[in-house]
């Protein structure tokens, strides 16, 4: 619950006693120990400059090279660049969208204007633009520095930059819209070295990011209008009042790989505190705008949900503060966003409880504190261990928080509730049975073919593949493979392979099989009934043997009235084979379980003389949710007309309320 | 002397009444509906028992709708619908529908639009027999299908008129209007801003296809209430009334749209479809809907007989539906303040 009782109250407390309120919560947490050894760490200072949309800065980057060979080149993201021009390959992949809306023609930038080691030698003329990913000769968002001499395995360099970076119109993650600011992807920032080289991706329309931990302290300069509105990873250790109207913000944390801010004079800023037993208390802080404060307890309860499930889950939440920004209207660009100890939300001025927003983004975004803050896999190479692990983990918590979901139809802006329930995951992921051969699971983000695809892989049919897996080994025993999974790799850099590591080490057994048929192929997955008769056995006829002689005269123990013959023939349609189970149900209640490796195109399953099929069905424990179709998952042996009647009835009514209603007008 | 003011919910109690007293002219309009609907029985019945009666899916959706279901058939069956439920959720939403979509349509989506548009030449034909109809004391069957083939030309032009007034409408000041303003309205402070702008573009286009309607309506009424007149001076005359009395005539078509959506929010909180059997079983749930469709068609012809009641109640006797008075009165006897009289020759019809 927030601190103060009643909104009012508690938006005044925010709006004047906030700055006060948070140098007590904050100043025992600045000295915090770092979780890992950093690797990359950051000093900067920076100025808003609120007019321009522009923020220049200082930043002294402290690098180790932690491979065991020596570094003769640096590489750095400077991702605003994705915004420079459509020459870029951001904006030749969007094809000028983003999220379905088209991206504004707004321009962002950044430049560097000096680049120098601790001992002042340039840098700067050294530097040039690659494009590892696509060789696209405009784009600007890698740049690679020679160094005078090579930095050694375990040596550590400084490096002082000046830098200058325009923002856009928000549109992609990044920029502004009127006074609101999401400063994100705004400095120069180090690439990833790996004993293979750099890794060092460009900004890509459908990837996110990978870099190093290390220690972040950020100093910002903002008009004095931004008193108390401004947020940003880390805690904030410091504010002071700067001659010229301005104010200075500044923000430190440890053990991160990124870090973000925003700025708004409109925000109502909210604190409130996040206390489990047996877990260090986390503040919170929304940043709120004013249009949705009846919102915020919504926004509150759903963070403060996500943090105990996922820790529950995956280990406790180890930064001691959360900052959630909540964007404006038509910055939605904004929003949906990660970056750590910040997230972004979003959600609508009228927004009904039953539409759950901004319930589940805020559960999302703060799943990604998790999948991509912790557990810092590389987002552009293998996509679905962030947002695929943390789409399964978010229906998860939503579906405990929560329960079942709904539909829901935007009529003129007003979103309505459909009252049809949906199962939580395999109904909120259908999307991927729309694309299901399209691509392979396991690509590139910028390898999709499309952004459906993209999105139907990456995020939905990892979460099918996640929850058939579960389903498969049990809820305790998938609790423990993430776990295992989180524990060993948290403040590191996990892949694929160091998952499924974790699965076998939890059940004892080897999944690759699973892997290689899911993330690994781009087969579907379809079970079906083919077929499903019962009919009454016939008496036997022929020659039989009686006293030791042939007759044509059935013996009385095979004369007794008989039962029914049953044939149930289930078949694979798809490419990939799972194991299944057949169910068979008798009338008169008796069953009858099978379990079938599924390898082949088909199986039989005969029953002679056995009581009346009533149904045969094919996973009836619905455990292998990527199978594309299960309308034909299950057959009676005796047609069921009464729904099909039903609904042609309500067909022909409907149609008789369209007529009405295209003649209403004239 | 009695100086009576003549009121839209009075206009539209007498069209209900007249309606009521009348209910085959309903009748009518619920039987039609159910004829073009029910071309739909055969392809929607054999693609529903081909689909549901063998699977344990069904027995599911015997009480309630299966999303999973509906989800699996659209994707696996495009041919059914083609993109019909889509273009339905485009046609509420803040972007609109366009005409491009019925491209999109395939098998009994496409079906159902073609049947639409059949149903509003139909409606054409059966507007001139409700109108006639309501006029003659003595009506019948026989009398309100004279009275519809009598004027099903004209009627149909005022449709199609009305309709291409209407979707111009649509297209030029909701459509329109949202693609020029889409990048102003993302510039907006709040979205409260947006949404009261979308409010506005909304407003005015129904504002103005309200308008299409009660200006064709008037046409129509006048049209069959001055059959003395020649035709271009029925059709102005039916304008001017349609402006000289507006408020009444709004009152009317509010009434009327405000007794449906009742109509259909009564219809939706008690949802006889939904619960299966043990709520209602197949026959009386198809009574059920058609009860509905028929209430809803007698709402219809109230309404027509309500926008007649509005303009041709007075000020001449004759024009009004009832039996000629024995007396002649005055002209300002039945007179509302605000009217003007009708122009032209009094005399029988």
């Amino acid at each position: 619950m927030p601190r103060a009782k009643g909104g009012s109250s508690l938006l005044a407390l925010a709006g004047n006693a906030l700055p006060a309120l948070l140098a007590i919560a904050t100043s025992s947490s600045a000295a915090a120990v770092p979780f890992t050894k950093p690797i990359a760490s950051y000093q900067i200072s920076c100025r808003l400059d609120a007019e321009k949309k522009a923020v220049e800065g200082t930043e002294l980057l402290t690098w180790t090279n932690t491979t065991t060979r020596s570094a003769s080149t640096l590489q750095f993201h400077l991702y605003l660049n994705a915004f420079r021009n459509t020459f870029s390959t951001f904006w030749r992949e969007s094809g000028g969208e983003h999220r379905g809306n088209r991206l504004p023609e707004s321009w962002g930038s950044i430049e560097l204007t000096r680049m120098t080691l601790a001992d002042g030698s340039d840098l700067l003329a050294a530097l040039t633009y690659i494009s590892p990913d696509d060789g696209n000769p405009y784009d600007r968002t890698v740049a690679e520095i020679q160094l005078p001499r090579p930095v050694g395995p375990g040596e550590t360099i400084s490096i002082s930059i000046d830098f200058r970076s325009r923002l856009p119109r928000v549109s992609s993650r990044t920029g502004w819209k009127g006074d609101f600011f999401l400063v994100a992807q705004w400095f120069p920032k180090i690439g990833v070295l790996q004993e293979k080289g750099w890794n060092c991706h460009q900004f890509h329309a459908q990837s996110e990011y990978f870099a190093d931990f290390g220690d972040y302290d950020v100093s910002i300069d903002v008009p004095a209008r931004y008193r108390g509105k401004v947020g940003a990873t880390g805690v904030r250790v410091e504010e002071r009042a700067l001659p010229g109207d301005r104010i200075l913000y500044r923000f430190r944390q440890e053990s991160v790989h990124d870090f973000a801010w925003t700025a708004d004079p409109g925000y109502l800023v909210i604190e409130d505190v996040f206390r489990e037993p047996g877990v260090a208390d986390t503040q919170i802080h929304l940043f709120l705008q004013p249009e949705h404060s009846r919102q915020a307890a919504r926004y509150l309860k759903s963070v403060k949900e996500a943090m105990s499930g996922y820790g529950r889950v995956l280990g406790p939440y180890p930064y001691s503060t959360l900052t959630i920004v909540d964007p404006p209207w038509g910055a939605y660009g904004a929003g949906g966003m990660e970056y750590p100890t910040f997230i972004t939300g979003g959600t609508h001025r009228i927004a009904p409880e039953s539409v759950r927003s901004p319930e589940t983004v805020t559960i999302h975004e703060f799943g990604h504190q998790y999948f991509y803050g912790l557990l810092a896999s590389n987002e552009f190479e293998e996509p679905w261990l962030d947002e695929g692990f943390n789409q399964y983990m978010e229906a998860r918590v939503v579906g405990a928080a929560y329960g079942i979901e709904h539909p829901f139809l935007e009529v003129f802006g007003w979103r309505v509730e459909v009252h049809v329930p949906m199962r939580t995951p395999v109904d909120t992921n259908r999307r991927y049975f729309a694309a299901t051969t399209v691509d392979a699971l396991a690509s590139p983000a910028w390898k999709f073919r499309n952004r459906t695809s993209y999105g139907a892989h990456v995020y939905s049919k990892t979460a099918l593949v996640m929850s058939t897996l579960e389903r498969l080994i049990g809820t305790p025993t998938m609790n423990r493979a993430l776990r295992l999974y989180a524990d060993r790799w948290r403040f590191k850099h996990p892949t694929t392979v160091d998952w499924i590591a974790a699965v076998n080490d939890a059940t004892g057994h080897d999944w690759r099989w699973f892997f290689d048929r899911t993330f690994f192929s781009s087969g579907a997955v379809d079970y079906a009934v083919e077929e499903a008769t019962s009919e009454r056995a016939n008496p036997p006829k022929g020659m039989f043997e009686s006293d030791g002689r042939l007759e044509e005269k059935v013996p009385r123990e095979l004369a007794a009235p008989r039962g029914w013959d049953t044939l149930v023939t289930v078949t694979r349609r798809g490419d990939v084979a799972m194991p299944v189970e057949v169910l068979l149900r008798f009338e008169g209640g008796k069953t009858y379980r099978s379990s079938w490796d599924g390898e082949g195109r088909w199986k039989k399953f005969r029953v002679a003389n056995g009581p009346k099929l009533a149904e045969a069905v094919v996973d009836p424990g619905e455990k292998i949710l990527l199978d594309l179709d299960r309308t034909n998952n299950g057959r009676l042996v005796t047609a069921d007309p009464r729904a099909a009647s039903r609904w042609t009835a309500r067909a022909v009514f409907w149609m008789q309320n369209l007529i009405d209603f295209l003649t209403l007008a004239w | 002397m009695v100086r009576s003011r003549v009121s839209a919910a009075g206009c539209f109690g007498r069209g209900l009444k007249q309606s009521l007293s009348k209910p085959y002219l309903a009748a009518w309009l619920w039987l039609m509906q159910l004829l073009l609907a029910t071309v739909l029985v055969l392809p929607v019945s054999n693609a529903l028992h081909s689909l549901l009666d063998a699977s344990s899916t069904g027995s599911r959706m015997v009480a309630d709708p299966d999303y999973g279901w509906w989800e699996t058939v659209r994707r696996t069956h495009p041919d059914l619908l083609g993109k019909l439920p889509g273009e339905i959720e485009h046609a509420v939403g803040v972007e609109g529908v366009k005409s491009s979509g019925l491209a999109e349509l395939q098998g009994i989506g496409a079906t159902a639009i073609s049947l639409a548009f059949l149903g509003i030449v139909l409606h054409a034909f059966a507007l001139g027999g409700v109108f006639g109809a309501l006029r003659e004391p003595q009506a019948s069957l026989v009398v309100f299908g004279r009275e519809g083939m009598r004027r099903f030309p004209a009627f149909l032009a005022f449709t199609l008129g009305a309709m291409a007034a209407v979707l111009a409408a649509y297209r030029w000041i909701y459509l329109q209007t949202g693609e020029a303003w889409r990048d102003r309205l993302n510039d907006l402070d709040t979205e409260g801003q947006a949404m009261a702008l979308t409010a506005a573009r909304l407003t005015a286009f129904l504002l103005v296809a309200a308008a299409v309607k009660l200006v064709a309506d008037s046409v129509r009424a006048i049209w069959v209430a001055r059959p003395d007149l020649p035709a271009v001076s029925r059709l102005f005359a039916g304008v001017a009334a349609a402006f000289s009395r507006p408020a009444r005539l709004l009152g009317v078509l509010l009434l009327y749209v405000l007794s449906g959506a009742a109509l259909y929010a009564l219809w939706i909180v008690l949802d006889p479809s939904a619960g299966g059997e043990a709520r209602f079983a197949l026959v009386p749930l198809i009574l059920t809907q058609q009860i509905f469709v028929f209430l809803r068609s007698l709402l219809k012809v109230g309404y027509y007989a309500g926008i007649s009641e509005a303009l041709t109640r007075v000020p001449s006797p004759e024009y009004s539906y009832g039996p000629p008075p024995a007396v002649d009165l005055p002209l300002s006897v039945d007179r509302a303040p605000d009217e003007t009289p009708l122009e032209g020759p009094s005399g029988a019809i």
